[in-house]
C-alpha cells in the first residue's frame, strides 16, 4: 500500500541547490581525506617511534575512533566541546569530526600495510646510507601508501557518505543537509532523496573509478 | 422463484462487488489507530519519567480514537519523517503539529486547524539579544523541519547578515542555546516556555514574541482519502464546540486559548 504520486518535476527543479550541495559535500570529504591521511601517517610514526607515550596516544586515538559510532564523534566535536565553550562551527564540527574518524581508521589501514613490507627494505635502505627518516620516507612510506591505496578509496567514499550526518550539528549547506530543508519545505521526500542517493552515487563512483585510473597509472612495474 | 436461487442471489448482493472500502473503513475494521506524533516537542508530545508518550497531540489521537471507537496506538515520528510513515502505512493520520502550508499540501490532505501556536524568542542570556530584531546579524537557529524554521531561515536571508542553522531536535536547539552556539532561537512560545521551566538549559531566558504569522497547524492524513478528511474536520470541530479543546488546552499549555478560525474568509 503505497499512496503516493511522484512528482519529478518539482524536486528537479531543486537540482541546482542540490549540486551546490553535493560540492560543499565534497570539500569537507577531501579536505577530511588530506588532513586524515597527514594525521594517520603522524599517529603511524609515533606507534613506530618506541615512545611509550607517544604510541599509547596513538592507541587510545585508534580505539576510540574506531569503536565507537560516527554520529557520536561528530557529536562531540559540537555539542561535547561546546560544553567546555569551544564553539566550533557546524562545518568545522562535520569536518573535524570526520577527519578524527579518518585518521583512526587509515592508522589501522597504514600499520597493517607496514607489516606487508618486508623489514629487509629498511635494512637494505639503511645499508645504501639512508638515514632512519630517508629510510622511512623515502623507501617505506612509498609502499606503505601504495598497499594502503585502495583502503584509503574506501575511506574517502565512507568520508563521503559520512558528511551526511552533518544534519545532527545544524549542517545545512551539504548535500544532505540541504534535501533535508527542501524536504520540510515541500514534503516531496521521495524523489528529492531519490535524487540524493543518485547523486551520492555517482559521486563515490567517479571516486572510485577516478582512484582506479590514478591506481593503474602510479603503480607500473 | 426457487429458494435456493433467492439465497444466493443475496449472497451475491452482499459479498461480490462491495462498496470500495476507504482508509476510514479499513481504521474502523482494524480496531486500531496508528497515530504520528512527534514525541520531542513539549507540551505536544513527549514522554514520561515511566517513558510512556504524553502531551496535548497524544490526547487529542486518544480521543480520536474513542470517538472513531478503536485503540489509539501512538507512533513516535521525529518531525522530518512524518511524510515518509504516511506514505509507507505505518501510520493512518498525522496527530504532529504540523504547519498547514500551501506547499505541504501539494503532498498530503490538511484538515481545518485544530492547534495554533505564536512564535517566541528565546535568547542566551550573554548573547544581548533582547527582542526579535536584535537576531540581526547573530547566529540563529529552530528545530529543522518546522513552521518557524522555514520563517527565520527567510528572514535571516532577508536580513543578508548573520547564520541560521538548523538541528535536529528541540533538545539540540535547546542545547546549543544554553551553551552559547547559538544566540537567540525562534519556537513556538509554548515550547519555549515549557523548556526554559525545565531548568534543563540554564542561561536561557524568553525575551519577546517573533512577528511571525499565527502557526496554524492542522491533522494530515493521504490526500485523497476525503471520507477521512471529513471526518477529521468533524472532529476537529466537535473538539472546540464540546469544550474539550479548552480543557486539553488548559491541562497542558494553560493561558489564553488560541481561536482557531479566521475572520473574513471561510474555512
Amino acid at each position: 500500500m503505497f499512496n503516493y504520486t511522484f512528482q519529478w518535476k518539482q524536486a528537479f527543479a531543486r537540482l541546482p541547490q542540490m549540486l551546490d550541495g553535493a560540492a560543499v559535500t565534497m570539500q569537507i570529504a577531501i579536505l577530511s581525506m588530506v588532513l586524515g591521511i597527514l594525521l594517520a601517517i603522524t599517529l603511524t610514526m609515533f606507534r613506530l617511534s618506541g615512545s611509550r607515550i607517544l604510541s599509547a596516544i596513538a592507541r587510545t586515538w585508534v580505539e576510540v575512533a574506531r569503536n565507537t559510532p560516527a554520529l557520536f564523534q561528530i557529536y562531540m566535536m559540537h555539542f561535547g566541546l561546546g560544553s567546555f565553550g569551544l564553539h566550533l562551527s557546524p562545518f568545522l564540527s562535520i569536518l573535524l569530526g570526520i577527519t578524527f574518524n579518518n585518521a583512526g581508521y587509515l592508522a589501522e589501514n597504514f600499520r597493517g600495510a607496514l607489516k606487508a613490507i618486508p623489514e629487509t627494505q629498511t635494512r637494505a635502505a639503511r645499508s645504501l646510507g639512508f638515514g632512519a627518516a630517508g629510510a622511512f620516507g623515502y623507501v617505506v612510506l612509498p609502499q606503505m601508501l601504495r598497499i594502503a591505496f585502495l583502503p584509503m578509496t574506501n575511506q574517502m567514499v565512507w568520508a563521503i557518505l559520512m558528511t551526511s550526518l552533518g544534519v545532527t550539528v545544524g549542517m545545512n549547506a551539504d548535500l544532505y543537509g540541504v534535501v533535508q530543508d527542501l524536504n520540510a519545505l515541500t514534503f516531496r521526500t521521495f524523489e528529492l532523496f531519490a535524487l540524493a542517493a543518485v547523486i551520492f552515487y555517482l559521486i563515490t563512483k567517479i571516486i572510485t573509478i577516478g582512484a582506479r585510473l590514478i591506481a593503474a597509472r602510479l603503480f607500473r612495474y | 422463484m426457487n429458494h435456493k436461487f433467492v439465497v444466493g442471489l443475496l449472497a451475491a448482493a452482499a459479498f461480490a462487488a462491495p462498496a470500495q472500502a476507504d482508509k476510514l473503513d479499513d481504521i474502523i475494521a482494524s480496531g486500531t489507530l496508528r497515530c504520528a506524533v512527534v514525541l520531542d516537542f513539549p507540551p505536544m508530545g513527549m514522554r514520561d519519567e515511566n517513558n510512556n508518550p504524553i502531551g496535548f497531540d497524544v490526547d487529542y489521537c486518544n480521543d480520536l480514537a474513542a470517538a472513531l471507537g478503536v485503540k489509539a496506538e501512538i507512533v513516535e515520528t521525529p518531525f522530518p519523517e512524518r511524510i515518509p510513515a504516511l506514505m509507507s502505512g505505518r501510520v493512518d493520520v498525522g496527530v504532529a503539529s504540523t504547519s498547514d502550508t500551501l506547499e505541504r499540501a501539494k503532498t498530503v490532505g490538511m484538515t481545518i486547524p485544530y492547534f495554533a501556536f505564536e512564535m517566541a524568542v528565546t535568547a542566551n542570556d550573554k548573547s544581548g539579544v533582547k527582542s526579535f530584531e536584535d537576531m540581526k546579524g547573530k547566529t540563529v537557529g529552530a528545530t529543522a523541519g518546522t513552521f518557524e524554521a522555514i520563517a527565520l531561515e527567510k528572514q535571516v536571508q532577508e536580513w543578508g547578515e548573520g547564520t541560521f542553522r538548523p538541528y535536529q531536535t528541540q533538545a539540540d536547539v535547546f542545547l546549543a542555546l544554553s551553551q552559547g552556539q547559538l544566540d537567540a532561537t525562534v519556537s513556538t512560545s509554548t515550547v519555549a516556555q515549557s523548556n526554559v521551566k525545565t531548568g534543563n538549559f540554564p542561561g536561557i531566558s524568553v525575551v519577546g514574541k517573533a512577528p511571525f504569522d499565527i502557526d496554524y497547524v492542522a491533522l494530515f492524513t493521504d490526500r485523497h482519502e476525503y471520507g477521512l478528511l471529513n471526518y477529521l474536520n468533524l472532529f476537529v470541530n466537535q473538539q472546540v464546540r464540546t469544550g474539550r479543546y479548552a480543557e486539553l488546552y488548559e491541562k497542558w499549555v494553560g493561558g489564553d486559548l488560541p481561536d482557531l478560525t479566521v475572520s473574513g474568509v471561510y474555512r
